[in-house]
């Protein structure tokens, strides 16, 4: 069980706070803010404080979301999976109530929040935690924070808020909000979201790759209807021993070949086996339906090359060129390449494609790096970066050790590198007229997409 | 409802906060506690709000108490939940005051919706005020009766709560008992599940003081209990799932057969995607298995995709408990991982404490067929811009390289990183070649070619500096320099700060003098000088160690100083294998992630014990 969870603003900020056993001291907060702030490894003088740490026999639990800190304390010996999963948890059901997470809307919002937190926990001990069970116990409105602020629900934005890591932010409306029209609108978000992370060796060869995906839905449905998702029959989900990089070899056939995948609790496979479908009555609020992991070969879809040559005495140039290896009718939005420079390196300038609207390059200076950021990237089409460098001292020894990985962040909507697909969605409802809406949607991002030189 | 008699009493004698915000607060409350105008409540919650985000961001509000308790005559539910939350902070500092909240709890407890009878009773029972236990005993009763099953969801935890409050009364009611009846009839499974939670710490804590009571605990273990629980575990949601699982894992089969039933039902929670409960279930299949050699081979086999699916999804932090287990699982048994190297391959966007996991991973799987990917792999980032992982890398070569028996190729990467000229890539090099020499002597001739031609200059870090030192001794009849080398050193004596360093230096000059005694009296006498005036005891107490020594017999002191050295066949373990084989038992914990055994403790204050490492 835990003792006490609370949530810190960036600054350490106090935004809610329970106790739940007492037997934590006083300060508990100000303590794991200073030694997250301040963390030290051997070593080293920056450094990122670990997930769980343990200060004069208190445990603390943290993870970041949106920008907060949500954190628990034990002094007992539990399992960190469950502490963590918890944490997660209950910033996802705390979104699923207030639409936005964020300070704003916490602090706008804690009197709901402290609603919540008294149900998913008592006496240290969890309760539930599903957005759909804690309707009934929950009696404040939630306050709308400024939408305004918050990126348009375009097809690409509603993908990027959120931390990097866990997109798929279906919508931004609250699961007991009233709709001011006084009718709910019937829909269903289904996305599937993979990311990415390859790694190409100097030449150009695939060292190694792989696709996390999860397909997400949050469904606004009255009276949870069944729902049957159906995916690729052609879909193999690699079993038993012997090395995963095996399947390798078996390519091209157009099966998709998952490694493994896990399901929410809700998920029925009675028939999984049979016709690849899943079957579920959706619980409110957002929630993964199924995580899969694939490393069978798949077309990444961006080629990067980069180079990094001595130009003279104090001198470099680096070439860096990127090809998009996806269908012309597709576009990758907020593409941004990275490249440690030489720490030697007092100045570069840079030298764009013609016509590079919406490119910008940099060179920052304090961490000795090369940011090269593009709006779009249409399917098919080639972009190249060229940056004269000045170095403050010789070279010695060999510039590419000096330099380097190049690493790439984007996202691709209305794409998917492993080819799984949602090839329909089936809403159990015995009535001609109901028709709700359906969203399924795609998107595709990098998770470690990195060049070597 | 009706105001409470106690509206119109004085306020509460505490002290004036003097903050302004406060007492304005309070003179609000008052105004607002007797009116029954229409929007009342309105406004009260208005206040209520401001009172409840003041104690979040710990300014004291203790004064306000009385006021609250007076405001909190209503039917609103949102007021109420605020009233609670309030009363529940600070009754246990106010415990004279509290005594003016049991008349609207206890009355609550009794409402028609079972939803403000759960509420009031949990608040009751979270006032932690031990004079007011009587007044506990009766609505807990009662609550673990009702017909609702939120009531008594809420009520065995506040039997829990009353044990820790006053635990003989508990007792005395006979608390126990009821949870045990109703964990194994109610319909509920939070219900249920509520009751092990508590079960488990009340016979956990009783157990030392009676006997009767350590019977109940182990009687949790019992095979009925077990096989009711698992019988029903798919009705349970994901954390009273863990809550079961983790209680099988102590449970003790009778045969082979109940081992692999267990385990049947239990496959399907390993395609969980909640990964505390993957890894209770995973920990079910090590504990069970122990005995069964082969089986437990399978397990591993068995749960490498989905540890490998759970790293990979969720959030950093998941991800990282995972890992730690997935670490925990890799040194025990590499040999089963070593096909699944690339797995523990760094991410460019991954965190210290991640990679630092996997590069430990990827030092002991290495073998024979892919140590020469792996180590191409870690070069990589040896000249990563990342220095902490650059130098955790060269380590790790240098640790796959003293582990393989054809370390011809390694010895050469090792070599190449002495040539990038970046100091710390030096540095920790040459503590690595220095290692590598003390097992492989053979290599000395590659090595010392290359070592050679490094600059003391240039070598900065004691460990490093140290590790130069001891080769120039030891190898100064193949290296042309060393007694040179030695002796600027030590005619610079007072230049070097680490003792550390200066004890090696004395060391090598001996050593050097051995072999080469025409060239290396200057330097012997410079550090000899030097060290008999250090002022570090330990650099003092060996000069005059040595110089005794030559004073004595020179030969003599070549047999003490320079002795016919054996290669070094394994160097320590940091962890004894005993300590390791406790963490493995404490599978999914802290101990995992810490990586050391942790004492549970039930105090409050005193700190984890540690064991040696």
């Amino acid at each position: 069980m835990i003792s006490q969870f609370f949530v810190l603003s960036q600054r350490g900020d106090n935004i809610v706070f329970r106790d739940y056993r007492g037997e934590v001291q006083k300060g508990s907060t100000e303590i794991f803010f200073r030694k997250v702030k301040f963390w030290k490894e051997e070593g080293q003088d920056e450094a990122q404080a670990p997930p769980v740490f343990n200060v004069d026999g208190v445990n603390y639990f943290h993870v970041k979301v949106a920008g907060l800190l949500f954190v628990a304390t034990t002094r007992v010996n539990i399992s960190p999976s469950l502490v963590l999963e918890l944490l997660q948890r209950i910033a996802r059901v705390i979104k699923d109530y207030l639409g936005v997470l964020s300070e704003d809307s916490l602090r706008k919002n804690f009197v709901l929040v402290y609603e919540l937190l008294d149900e998913v926990i008592d006496f240290g001990y969890v309760q539930s935690t599903s957005t759909e069970v804690l309707k009934s116990y929950i009696f404040n409105e939630p306050i709308a924070v400024d939408a305004a602020r918050l990126p348009p629900l375009g097809p690409a934005a509603i993908f990027m808020q959120g931390s990097k890591r866990m997109p798929g932010t279906a919508v931004t409306k609250s699961v007991i909000a009233n709709e001011p029209a006084g009718r709910k609108r019937e829909e269903i978000f289904v996305d599937i979201i993979e990311k990415i992370s390859v790694t190409f060796s100097s030449s150009g060869y695939i060292l190694t790759s792989e696709i996390d995906g999860t397909i997400q839905m949050k469904s606004y449905l009255t009276g949870n209807p069944e729902i049957r998702v159906a995916l690729n029959e052609e879909l193999n989900i690699g079993r038993g021993s012997g090395s995963l990089y095996d399947y390798r070899s078996s390519t091209g056939s157009g099966a998709v070949i998952l490694d493994d995948c896990n399901f929410h609790e809700s998920v029925r496979l009675d028939s999984f086996d049979v016709d690849r479908t899943l079957s579920l009555v959706p619980p409110d609020g957002e929630f993964p339906v199924m995580n899969y992991r694939m490393t069978q070969e798949f077309k990444p879809p961006f080629r990067v090359n980069a180079l990094i040559e001595e130009a003279g005495n104090l001198r470099a140039e680096v070439t860096i060129k990127i090809r998009a290896e996806f269908p012309s009718n597709i576009t990758a939005n907020t593409i941004v390449v990275q490249m440690p420079l030489p720490k030697y390196t007092t100045r570069a300038t840079f030298e764009l494609d013609r016509g590079a609207a919406g490119q910008t390059a940099d060179f920052k200076e304090a961490n000795k790096k090369l940011e090269w950021s593009l709006k779009k990237i249409v399917g098919g089409s080639e972009h190249t970066l060229r940056a004269k460098l000045t170095f403050l001292q010789e070279t010695h020894g060999n510039i590419t050790k000096e330099s380097g990985p190049v690493s790439m962040t984007f996202i691709i909507p209305m794409h998917n590198a492993s080819g799984l697909q949602v090839k329909y969605l089936q809403i159990a409802k015995k009535s001609s007229t109901y028709n709700p809406y359906r969203w399924v949607r795609y998107v595709t991002q990098a998770n470690s997409y990195v060049a070597r030189l | 409802m009706a105001p409470p008699a106690q509206s119109h009493r004085s306020p509460s004698p505490s002290q004036p906060s003097g903050k302004g915000e406060v007492s304005d607060l309070k003179s609000q409350l008052r105004q607002l506690a007797g009116s029954r105008a229409p929007g009342v409540d309105d406004s009260k919650r208005e206040l209520f709000k401001k009172v409840i985000s003041y104690m979040t961001i710990g300014i004291d509000v203790s004064s306000l108490f009385g006021e609250m308790v007076m405001c909190s005559a209503t039917s609103d539910i949102v007021l109420k939940k605020m009233c609670y939350l309030y009363v529940g902070n600070y009754a246990k500092v106010n415990p004279d005051l509290a005594l003016l909240t049991i008349n609207f709890l206890q009355r609550d407890c009794k409402d028609q919706d079972p939803m403000i009878r759960g509420l009031a009773l949990r608040s009751l029972c979270s006032l932690r005020v031990a004079n007011l236990v009587e007044y506990l005993v009766g609505p807990l009763g009662s609550g673990l009766k009702d017909s609702n099953s939120y009531v008594r969801m809420v009520a065995v935890i506040g039997v829990l709560k009353l044990y820790h409050i006053s635990s003989s009364t508990c007792m005395d009611a006979d608390f126990p008992a009821i949870l045990k009846h109703l964990m194994l009839n109610d319909p509920d499974t939070q219900v249920l599940a509520n009751c092990l939670s508590a079960l488990q710490e009340i016979w956990t804590a009783e157990a030392s003081k009676s006997e009767e009571a350590s019977r109940e605990r182990d009687a949790l273990l019992s095979k009925p209990v077990i096989y009711y629980l698992l019988n029903r575990i798919k009705e349970f949601s994901e954390w009273p799932q863990c809550l079961v699982l983790e209680l099988v894992a102590k449970y003790v089969p009778s045969d082979s057969n109940e081992i692999f039933d267990i385990m049947n039902l239990l496959e399907d929670r390993l395609q969980h995607a909640n990964g505390a409960v993957v890894l209770a279930t995973i920990k079910v299949f090590l504990q069970l298995t122990l005995s069964m050699t082969d089986v437990h081979q399978q397990v591993y086999e068995r749960i490498k995709a989905p540890l490998l699916t759970l790293v990979s999804s969720g959030s950093p932090e998941q991800s990282y408990a995972v890992l730690s287990h997935l670490h925990l699982l890799v040194m025990r048994a590499p040999v089963l991982f070593s096909s699944d190297y690339k797995h523990f391959y760094c991410q460019y966007n991954e965190s210290f404490y991640v990679k630092k996991l996997k590069l430990e991973m990827l030092t002991v799987v290495a073998n024979e067929s892919n140590t020469y990917e792996i180590v191409t792999e870690l070069c990589e980032y040896a000249a990563n811009v990342d220095i902490p992982i650059a130098r955790e890398s060269i380590r790790a070569v240098g640790k796959i390289a003293l582990q393989q028996y054809d370390v011809n190729a390694i010895v050469d990467r090792l070599l190449q990183f002495l040539e990038m000229e970046k100091d710390y890539v030096t540095a920790e090099t040459l503590v690595l070649v220095k290692d590598l020499l003390r097992k492989y002597p053979q290599w000395s001739q590659d090595c010392i070619a290359v070592v050679g031609n490094i600059s003391s200059k240039n070598v900065q870090e004691p460990k490093a500096k140290a590790a130069l030192i001891w080769m120039l001794g030891e190898y100064s009849q193949d290296m042309q320099d060393a007694p040179y080398i030695l002796e600027s050193l030590a005619e610079n004596w007072d230049d070097e700060h680490s003792p550390e360093v200066r004890l090696h230096l004395l060391t090598a000059v001996m050593k050097c003098f051995f072999k080469r005694p025409p060239e290396t009296q200057k330097a012997l006498g410079a550090a000899l000088a030097a060290g008999l005036g250090d002022f570090h005891q330990d650099v003092h107490d060996r000069a005059l160690f040595y110089y005794r020594l030559l004073q004595f017999n020179v030969s003599t002191a070549e047999r003490v100083v320079n002795p016919p050295k054996q290669a070094v066949s394994v160097f320590a373990d940091s962890q004894s294998s005993e300590i390791k084989d406790r963490i493995f038992d404490e599978f999914n914990s802290l101990s995992v992630v810490y990586q050391k055994i942790i004492v549970f403790q039930c105090s409050r204050s005193r700190p984890m014990t540690r064991t040696s490492s």
